[in-house]
């Protein structure tokens, strides 16, 4: 059986789900229902409350969405850079391609961690839970595409050393000609690198989330939800607190499975 | 036949480490089929190379004449180069699947290839395209076309890559090995189709090859390549003068004396000018 196509039509439905969840008449991932708080399933609330009484099924709903299309412009951004970083560094001449090879492996030795943690202490508190999102996002874009360039360069290499394209030359095609020529090559080196992308900044924005690095209160997230799981007191209370986290675990899974090649 | 020189090539080749090519030297006449033979290693991609300007590209560097029609290659800018290319010297390469961009259809190769020397025009190139792929003996309809590298065997792509080749009608083609990753019974399609293209069309060619067998059937003349160096020349009806020891060694690995196969040769082209007539007409 094809793994691929079934995952994708799973994540599809789930997605479809839960922009069906956030458009239901009277959903809202930030009111308090302040008689409810960790409230467990009920007809009003199908997945219980979380502490401040706010409802779990649409803030997963949300927060599914929001890190979703957060990683996957996140994923586009740094593919592309990537993309223009290592084949320039291929194709270039050496004096441009080394040493836009070693500002790639400059960018992969700063401590991150440590970097992340002195750029979020320098916004300001005031800054706007959309904000912290995009800045969030932006910044594992910024993070991920030295590893993505490397990857793109080794494969961007082998196309300028292959046996066609030394045929092209030898066939005397022009410059533009040559750069129209490896562009659709490029595809099935990027597509793999954008798909892997795509989990891998969910769950490290799911992870600095927890952090109190991520998106900012009241906008659901990933991390804000497992946050949760750190008071043993209320994983007593109801089993709904686990949701997130399940939820979040199966669709990394779907994720991974749709970016294995084929 | 006039004799009229069309390549003069003198040169010295190598990579920044190690030199591969010491002043090799030979001619070539308008209409003449010349074999180089070599063993692996012989230096014989780098010849390619360097007579097709490209060396520079591969990070190799090359000095001395490469002569066309009296024009000096290597004292050429790049831009002027890359007029020549495809145009006056065209490339059959040594592996016609990997030498065809899998990503794209054949008619995008053709097309490409007629953009990078002639203006684009729909009408010129559907014409020559089909004269050239009667030529090659390929199906020229929108269907085979349309097809990419992987769709079509081994013996299509470099029928497609010979059609290519001869697209602008150059002076000199250079054959790169061009029948080393096919079967024998292909080989011998890829070997009779060039000879054909000679004795017809009078085209001139450079045929490179480890393989003395098919040299013997193609070419009027040989030059070995031997530890860089051209060791000696000599016509193919004459091998029995042959002295050189690399030379020897060439013809003691023939499976059969290089009387025999010469016999076959001119047998065989017999047949074919005989058989193309039935040939033809049982297609119909």
């Amino acid at each position: 059986m094809k793994l691929r196509p079934s995952a994708a039509w799973l994540l599809a439905v789930t997605i479809l789900a839960a922009a069906i969840v956030l458009a239901r008449p009277g959903a809202s991932y930030s009111h308090q229902d302040r008689a409810e708080p960790l409230a467990a399933a009920s007809t009003l609330h199908p997945a219980g409350t979380d502490a401040l009484g706010r409802d779990r099924l649409t803030r997963v709903a949300a927060a599914l969405l929001l890190s979703l299309v957060g990683a996957t412009a996140a994923a586009a951004v740094t593919t592309l850079a990537a993309a223009g970083v290592g084949t320039l560094a291929a194709f270039a001449p050496a004096s441009i391609g080394w040493p836009a090879m070693l500002l790639c492996d400059v960018f992969l030795a700063l401590p991150w961690m440590f970097l992340l943690l002195m750029v979020r202490s320098a916004l300001p508190l005031t800054t706007s839970p959309a904000n912290s999102a995009a800045i969030t996002f932006l910044v594992l874009a910024a993070l991920g595409w030295p590893a993505c360039a490397r990857a793109v360069y080794r494969g961007a290499l082998s196309l300028k050393r292959s046996a066609w394209m030394l045929h092209a030359h030898a066939a005397g095609l022009r410059g533009r000609q040559i750069v129209r020529y490896v562009l659709p090559n490029l595809i099935p080196l990027l597509l793999p690198q954008f798909l892997i992308c795509v989990p891998t900044f969910v769950i490290a924005e799911a992870n600095l989330g927890a952090l109190g690095l991520g998106i900012g209160e009241p906008l659901p997230s990933w991390g804000g939800m497992l946050l949760e799981l750190d008071n043993s007191a209320m994983l007593l209370q109801t089993r709904w607190v686990y949701f997130p986290v399940a939820l979040l675990i199966a669709v990394l899974l779907l994720l991974e499975a749709v970016a294995v090649e084929a | 036949m006039i004799h009229e020189t069309l390549l003069r090539v003198s040169l010295t080749a190598g990579y920044s480490t190690r030199r591969v090519l010491h002043e090799i030297r030979f001619e070539l006449q308008r209409g003449e089929v010349l074999g180089l033979v070599g063993t692996s290693g012989a230096g014989k991609s780098t010849l390619v190379l360097s007579l097709l300007g490209l060396l520079p590209w591969r990070g190799g560097r090359v000095r001395g004449e490469v002569e066309l029609n009296g024009r000096n290659l290597l004292a050429l800018s790049e831009r002027n180069l890359r007029r020549l290319r495809g145009r006056e010297v065209a490339l059959i390469p040594q592996s016609p699947m990997s030498a065809l961009n899998s990503a794209i259809t054949l008619e995008r190769h053709f097309d490409e290839a007629w953009k990078a020397h002639e203006t684009p025009g729909r009408g010129a190139l559907a014409s020559r395209l089909q004269q050239l792929l009667a030529e090659v003996q390929l199906p020229c309809n929108a269907e085979f076309l349309r097809r990419r590298p992987s769709q079509i065997s081994v013996g299509q792509a470099q029928r497609v890559l010979i059609a290519l080749a001869l697209l602008h009608q150059p002076a000199l083609i250079i054959a790169d090995e061009p029948t080393s990753a096919l079967d024998p019974v292909t080989q011998t399609q890829i070997v009779n189709l060039l000879r054909r293209l000679n004795r017809r069309h009078g085209v001139t060619l450079l045929y490179i090859s480890h393989d003395l067998v098919s040299v013997l059937q193609l070419c009027d003349r040989l030059a070995v390549l031997s530890e860089g160096a051209i060791v000696e020349s000599l016509p193919v009806d004459e091998l029995s003068e042959a002295r050189h020891e690399a030379t020897l060694a060439l013809l003691g690995a023939l499976p059969v004396p290089a009387e025999t196969l010469l016999a076959f040769r001119d047998r065989s082209t017999r047949d074919a000018i005989d058989l193309s007539g039935a040939a033809n007409y049982q297609r119909q």
